[in-house]
């Protein structure tokens, strides 16, 4: 994405043309700001961000395991 | 290494017919959200039985939320015999579907995917199109939960085109796919 397509896409997404799938996802709670930084990824970095998070999840939940055993 | 990727190498050297589908195919297509396993829509062709079975046994496929005395071998009779699997491995846990709900077999999920290279590796991967197909169909209240954000994520893709990201090659461009030939039309 260049920076006109991401200039274009933070548009869109703070007014998104009612009536839109955009505008119903705002509408329905979505955080779309968080679609922008995916969509600036490559997929690749989509995944090693989903797997980043997923294995923080698992530290995290781990170490409230290990806080609640001490 | 992480877990996707580890699996993916695995199938892909394997060459196994597959499509990535559920929350991995949907992450790589841009929807932040987190996901836990691997969901593939796999060919239930012989042929690609018996290499997927020869691909997954270095990992150790065990079947997940059962209890772990139960015998269980996913060998090419295993396969051939079920449909869907829902497993752990030695690299997590690992979905395998012969059908998708709303879409079909694995051809017929092949034409709702287009290729996305994926740690250097290149998958077939949903479509925003198929992804929505089946999350309709399947009518859970998570997959519904998801749905306005995919729908966002695809009239996103239709008026801005940035679904591929930064420095892609042409086959990260999931526009190019077949999935084209499903565009709905809302």
């Amino acid at each position: 994405m260049d920076r006109a397509q991401r200039d274009e896409l933070i548009r869109l997404i703070a007014s998104p043309p009612p009536g839109s799938k955009i505008a119903a996802a705002k509408e329905f709670g979505a955080d779309l700001t968080l679609l922008v930084s995916m969509l600036e990824l490559t997929p690749t970095e989509r995944l090693k961000r989903l797997a980043d998070a997923r294995e923080f999840v698992r530290e995290l939940q781990a170490a409230v395991r290990n806080s609640t055993h001490e | 290494m992480n877990s996707f990727l580890a699996i993916l190498r695995v199938l892909c050297e394997a060459q196994v017919r597959f499509v990535v589908i559920g929350g991995v195919a949907a992450s790589a297509r841009g929807l932040p959200h987190l996901t836990y396993d691997l969901d593939i829509c796999y060919d239930r062709a012989r042929d690609n039985i018996q290499q997927l079975a020869a691909a997954l046994g270095p990992v150790h496929p065990r079947l997940r939320g059962i209890v772990n005395h139960l015998p269980f071998c996913l060998d090419s009779a295993a396969i051939s015999n079920g449909m869907n699997f829902t497993l752990t491995t030695d690299w997590g846990d690992l979905d395998l579907l012969g059908e998708v709900t709303g879409i079909g077999g694995y051809k017929e999920v092949k034409t709702f995917s287009s290729n996305l290279t994926l740690f250097g590796l290149e998958c077939a991967v949903l479509s925003l199109d198929g992804l929505i197909q089946s999350k309709r169909a399947a009518g859970r209240a998570k997959d519904l939960l998801t749905l306005p954000e995919i729908e966002a994520l695809r009239e996103i893709g239709i008026r801005v085109k940035p679904e591929s990201g930064p420095a892609q090659t042409p086959s990260d461009d999931p526009d190019s796919g077949k999935h084209a030939e499903h565009e709905e039309s809302d």
